[in-house]
């Protein structure tokens, strides 16, 4: 056990160091970098040449990464150009809104969609399962940024709800930020919703076919707690197997919501150090992006082991 | 055992819902005391500024921080286009028109009480030259001297037509908080948004409250700002104004319509015009039409020399007649119709016919001669047989762009030439043109930071960066480009304002025959406010609604 | 049901491949004067705001249709009195003409794509649920891998390397690269989860001891155990991958306009107005849910339901014979 999580911590640091480091050789593939993008088509050569040195971007590739990997091992992974700040104080606050974000999506999109995917998945005819059905594939045919702007959309008309940002001037209560956290986490956890809705459909119909299902049902236990006592935990199988994929997803997919809902998340805070080319910003989120996924994967994993024990071993 | 399981899954949900609730919790600052009847102004904005201090490259967002935070020794008037004295009281010229004696106002002070003095104009131009050139004049900077605590004596290297008009880029900084940063060569580092607002001192209407990276930035009122207004009443009349970042159009739009935004950052699209009108007619905003706008799209060549060395096309994608037979072919109207919505006016000439000042009331106004257009082709050797074909990059994810760029690739496919579009992310583009050079064609905006012509000289000659067809020529590469730097030298050294409109006039001349810059049209400018914002004058120039922050005023919450 | 969901699906794609025919424009064909026009069917439209974009039914003329001219099913015969079946977008282009002809891209770089990612995902998520231990790891590190990565670096990245105007077969060929490789670490996972416990059941020891060889045990018993979880994901996967191709072209990376796709067509509808004004620029966002819809009716596991739907206690005691049921 203790050989198992430690081979996963491992793995987890070697991902953290390979994603960065991907993403600074990618940076400098990618044309334009901080200077063009902030100076402009109209700057002249002597102000983007004094810019790079100033900023150091006019070394080799090979010495701004060896600079970086070697405070990288100290966990200084560089200062933010754009915001003139050591890139370890910008992500945790960030991370931390988009963590609010994705936690509560989380949540909500699996106390939405297993209950649901049940439902639809051992009783496929049918008016409820057949609407609950339609509504999942209407959430997974939309794009995500549609999603987001028809809740926002919705959120104006009805006013009842604040229209983007996470508190409102001169507010910041718990209530203010809840308030705020509505329509962003509806566009994020709908479409989640309708995932596990779906996978948990199929695996619950598949499941409640097996012989030990059939045989319970056959000696006169009732149909819901056949359901929801034997056939449920077997059936969580696939959705516990994406769970850890859905939370690395959740962070780097949050952009799309983030912007439109303008909550101040680190999706947001790649995005905009991606069209900048903020390069030790950009490795930073990546890098605080497998960590996620590094965690959500082992607690995916720890789940699968448990709702499944002929996987373990 | 599923008894086991839904126990557990329902401990597991109330762990982690108390969780998040607990996280939520962490965020929520507590509520800042503000009185129920302060005047505060929500503004929305799409981008944070980059640093406090403007001595960085322009930027929408940093120059309107700008705005608030510092004042200069003049300013431009945008209603008037007129300069004004601002923290400078009065000043005189000598006999050679160089030399401006500039007297400071009696008992300016900065936010933070310190005095403002001479002192601190010298050190503002120092710290400009340190970090750019904005404030120099045929690349020579001003020669700077304090002759007493509110006297500052400016002498221009070389005659400059515009004169003081230049002091309006330059805001005063104090010496006493930045002049170590300075002596150590960080002032193009200092103040950037990490700063803590206390640190922030200048002598313009607001001070930086609190920033909230990535959400938005609060200001004050000023209390020790200088101007008064006519009946001697304190200005701002603002208590507060509150900058939130939304990055998303459609969102500032939306929260323009719900009354959480009462003024937007930047121009709204002919797109939107349908939604703010509907507002408009139900008096939840005020709609404000300012014709003409200042800076409109471009379409330009690669002109530099020998960019299309081995390439078949040579013999005619650099020549004028293109560029001629392109304008030619282009219908305005139906350009107008389809990227603007019909709301512009049609441009022929480099210059707006919103600069009223500065357009040549004579620009011919090519007409749609298709069959005109394909003669020129055929005189440089583009015919049914030989037929053109070339690429226009222009950017992705502006809407304007890529409908101009589909017109004119239509309108064009009509005279049989075949225009390829690549539209590249931002900074590719950027790459692309400022870097690279090997693009064909490119359709893209640029603003200029005055409406008068001698505040862009990198523009207008052929050594400049901005010259966007072949920037930073060391000698001119066509007799034409040689006369209009002969021309412009002389407009920005004369010193009557008919001569210099009769040079400059001569210039837009040179430029319409010759077409370096194929212009179409100038769209409408559109801006909103909510209805409580008063006293509003807003001008096309940027940035429109917030150009004069300390006369801006609103009415209270309950007058909603 | 089934069957139903098989019709479906054959409707749009005979829409797709007939749409030259079908449809009543070119995609590129643009109308003047009528941009982001409401449908058209019986009288043409006027403008009657051009700010404001607001059209009125000119009710005195009628649209006339003119069928099998030009090689297209039905058309109108006045330029500026178009059959606008479902409108026309920003450009003044046709919607139902776009819509037809982008199915064809949109379908086959999603249908690629999905082809690619199952061939992918299967293998790696398969030998590591079969093998197990430190290849396992490995391969499902590497999946992590390639979905942390920020993928617009990617895409710019690979766009600056290729020339300014990409041909359309190029740009096929790279979008379905990119999907298939980032689409099949969630294949991968779930395979791998169910390849995992499967193997350990006891038909497949009983095949194994019986002689089968890793491969086949692997592909002829243990990779179709997954089949229920491979078709939904993937009826998951084709939504993603035509949206996907939108926002691959913000960077650049996508089809050149005037191609027409249905990613392209709902990125130009991002606007409120699409909302309040214009809801048919929508109908991909529409088209597509008819394609899910299609795709889950027809993987849908229906074997089930006959023992539950019996009341009776005999009966149901006598029909649970797990051979009745597993169909």
């Amino acid at each position: 056990m203790i050989g198992y999580i430690s081979r996963r911590i491992l793995f987890a640091l070697v991902l953290v160091f390979a994603v960065s480091s991907a993403s600074m050789v990618l940076a400098r593939l990618a044309p334009g970098d901080y200077v063009t993008a902030t100076l402009g088509a109209g700057a002249r050569r002597e102000q983007i040449d004094a810019e790079r040195a100033r900023l150091g971007l006019n070394r080799s590739f090979g010495a701004q990464y060896r600079d970086w990997l070697a405070g990288a091992v100290r966990f200084d992974f560089g200062r933010s150009m754009q915001y003139d700040r050591p890139v370890t104080d910008l992500i945790p606050e960030s991370a931390l809104n988009t963590g609010i974000l994705a936690i509560t999506a989380l949540v909500v999109a699996t106390l939405i969609g297993l209950p649901l995917g049940v439902v639809t998945g051992t009783r496929p005819n049918g008016v409820v399962p057949s609407a609950i059905r339609g509504v999942s594939l209407v959430l997974l045919s939309m794009p995500p940024l549609l999603t987001s702007l028809l809740l926002v959309f919705l959120a104006a008309r009805s006013g009842w709800l604040p229209v983007g940002g996470m508190t409102s001037s001169g507010g910041g209560g718990l209530a203010d930020v809840l308030r705020h956290m509505v329509v962003p986490v509806a566009a994020l956890a709908l479409p989640l919703a309708a995932m596990f809705e779906r996978l948990q459909s199929q695996a619950m119909s598949e499941t409640i076919g097996q012989p030990y299902v059939i045989a319970t049902y056959g000696r006169g236990v009732p149909l819901s707690r056949v359901i929801w006592r034997d056939a449920l935990k077997n059936a969580l199988r696939p959705v516990a197997s994406v769970y850890g994929l859905v939370v690395g997803t959740l962070l780097s997919g949050s952009f799309a919501v983030e912007t439109v809902t303008a909550w101040p998340g680190i999706g947001q805070l790649m995005l905009g150090a991606l069209r900048a080319r903020d390069v030790y910003l950009v490795a930073g989120c990546a890098a605080a992006g497998s960590i996620f996924l590094a965690l959500g994967t082992l607690l995916s994993d720890v789940a699968l082991a448990w709702v499944d024990p002929r996987s373990t071993g | 055992m599923g008894q086991l399981l839904t126990r557990q899954l329902r401990s597991i949900r109330f762990v982690v819902a108390a969780l998040s609730l607990a996280l939520a919790g962490c965020r929520a600052a507590p509520s800042s005391n503000k009185g129920s009847n302060a005047r505060e102004l929500l503004v929305s904005v799409r981008t944070e500024p980059r640093n406090f201090t403007r001595l960085g490259a322009r930027e929408e967002a940093t120059d309107l921080v700008a705005l608030l935070l510092h004042a200069g020794l003049v300013r431009i008037n945008r209603t008037t286009d007129e300069v004004e004295p601002w923290l400078a009281e009065s000043w005189s010229v000598s006999a050679d028109e160089r030399q401006f004696t500039i007297k400071l106002r009696p008992n300016l002070q900065f936010s933070d009480g310190h005095a403002l003095t001479a002192d601190d104009v010298v050190f503002s131009f120092e710290a400009s030259y340190a970090v750019n050139d904005t404030m120099k004049v045929g690349g020579k900077p001003l020669a700077v001297k304090a002759v007493d605590e509110a006297t500052v004596i400016v002498t221009f290297p070389q005659p400059f037509a515009p004169g003081m008009r230049l002091l309006d880029n330059l805001v005063i900084l104090p010496r006493h908080k930045l002049e170590s940063a300075l002596k150590n060569g960080t002032l193009a580092k200092a103040w950037g948004v990490s700063t803590p607002p206390s640190d922030l001192v200048g002598a313009g209407p607001f001070v930086l409250a609190s920033y909230q990276p990535g959400q938005r930035l609060v200001f004050d009122r000023n209390p020790r700002y200088w101007r008064r207004d006519a009946r001697g009443e304190v200005l701002p009349y603002l208590d507060r104004l509150t900058l939130d970042v939304i990055p998303d159009e459609n969102t500032q739009l939306l929260r323009m319509q719900s009354g959480e935004t009462d003024a937007t950052g930047s121009a709204l699209p002919a797109e939107s015009y349908a939604s703010l009108k509907q507002g408009a007619t139900a008096g939840k905003i005020r709609l404000y039409d300012l014709g003409a706008g200042l800076y409109p799209d471009m379409l330009w060549f690669n002109l530099k020399p020998g960019a299309f060395a081995g390439d078949p096309r040579a013999s005619w994608i650099q020549r004028d007649e293109l560029r001629q037979a392109i304008s030619l072919a282009v219908d305005r109207k139906t350009f107008l119709d389809t990227v603007f919505l019909g709301a512009g006016v049609p441009m022929f000439g480099p210059v707006s016919p919103a600069n009223k000042r500065w357009h040549w009331a004579g620009t011919p106004e090519t007409p749609h001669d298709p069959e005109r257009a394909r003669q020129l082709l055929a005189s440089i050797g583009i015919t049914p047989s030989n037929p053109a074909r070339f690429t226009i990059v222009t950017m992705k994810g502006r809407p304007s762009f890529e409908r101009a760029v589909t017109v004119i690739r239509d309108e064009l496919k009509k005279i049989g030439v075949t225009v390829d579009t690549a539209a590249l992310e931002g900074n590719a583009l950027i790459q692309e043109i400022l870097v690279v050079r090997k693009y064909d064609a490119a359709y893209f905006n640029f603003s200029l930071s005055d409406t008068d012509p001698a505040m862009s000289p990198d523009f207008w000659t052929s050594a400049g960066s901005e010259h966007i067809w072949n920037p930073e020529q060391k000698t001119p590469a066509a007799p034409w480009e040689a006369r209009i730097d002969e021309l412009y030298r002389q407009q920005v050294g004369a010193v009557q304002d008919h001569e210099r409109k009769r040079l400059f006039n001569e210039i837009q001349k040179i430029f319409v025959e010759h077409q370096p810059i194929v212009y179409f049209a100038a769209p409408r400018v559109f801006v909103a406010s909510s209805m409580r914002v008063g006293n509003a004058a807003p001008s096309v120039v940027p940035p429109r609604l917030l150009w004069s922050p300390d006369t801006l005023t609103i009415a209270a919450p309950t007058e909603k | 049901m089934k069957y139903f969901g098989l019709t479906l699906l054959a409707v749009i794609v005979a829409a797709a491949v007939a749409a030259p025919v079908v449809a009543p424009y070119e995609p590129d064909r643009s109308f003047r004067g009528l941009l982001n026009a409401p449908p058209a069917l019986v009288h043409p439209l006027t403008l009657t705001h051009q700010l404001e974009q607001r059209y009125e039914q000119d009710l005195t003329k009628r649209v006339p249709l003119e069928w099998f001219a030009h090689g297209r099913l039905v058309s109108s015969s006045d330029e500026r009195a178009p059959l606008l079946l479902l409108g026309s977008d920003g450009y003044g282009r046709d919607v139902f003409s776009r819509l037809l002809y982008g199915a064809r891209l949109s379908l086959l770089v999603a249908v690629a794509s999905a082809a690619g990612a199952l061939l992918l995902g299967g293998l790696v998520g398969g030998i590591a649920g079969y093998a197990g231990g430190l290849l396992d790891d490995l391969l499902m590190r590497g999946s992590d891998f390639v979905i942390v990565l920020p993928a617009m670096y990617i895409a710019l990245a690979l766009r600056s390397a290729m020339p300014l105007v990409l041909p359309p077969a190029q740009v096929f060929a790279l979008l379905t690269g990119i999907f298939a490789v980032v689409g099949a670490p969630f294949l991968a996972r779930g395979i791998r989860a169910i390849v995992r416990s499967e193997k350990r059941l006891d038909y497949a020891t009983a095949a194994s001891s019986l002689g089968a060889s890793h491969t086949r045990l692997l592909l002829r018993h243990l990779l179709p155990a997954a089949r229920g979880f491979i078709g939904v994901e993937i009826t998951m996967l084709i939504p993603a991958f035509i949206v996907a191709e939108a926002t691959l072209s913000y960077v650049g990376l996508g089809f050149p306009d005037p191609v027409a796709s249905w990613g392209t067509m709902l990125q130009e509808a991002r606007t409120i107005r699409a909302f309040t004004d214009f809801p048919w620029l929508l109908s991909p966002a529409a088209a597509m849910f008819l394609l899910v819809l299609g795709l889950n009716l027809v993987v849908q596991h229906t074997g089930v339901a006959p023992v539950y739907n019996d009341t009776d206690a005999s009966s149901r005691r006598s029909r649970t014979d797990p051979d009745a049921v597993r169909s």
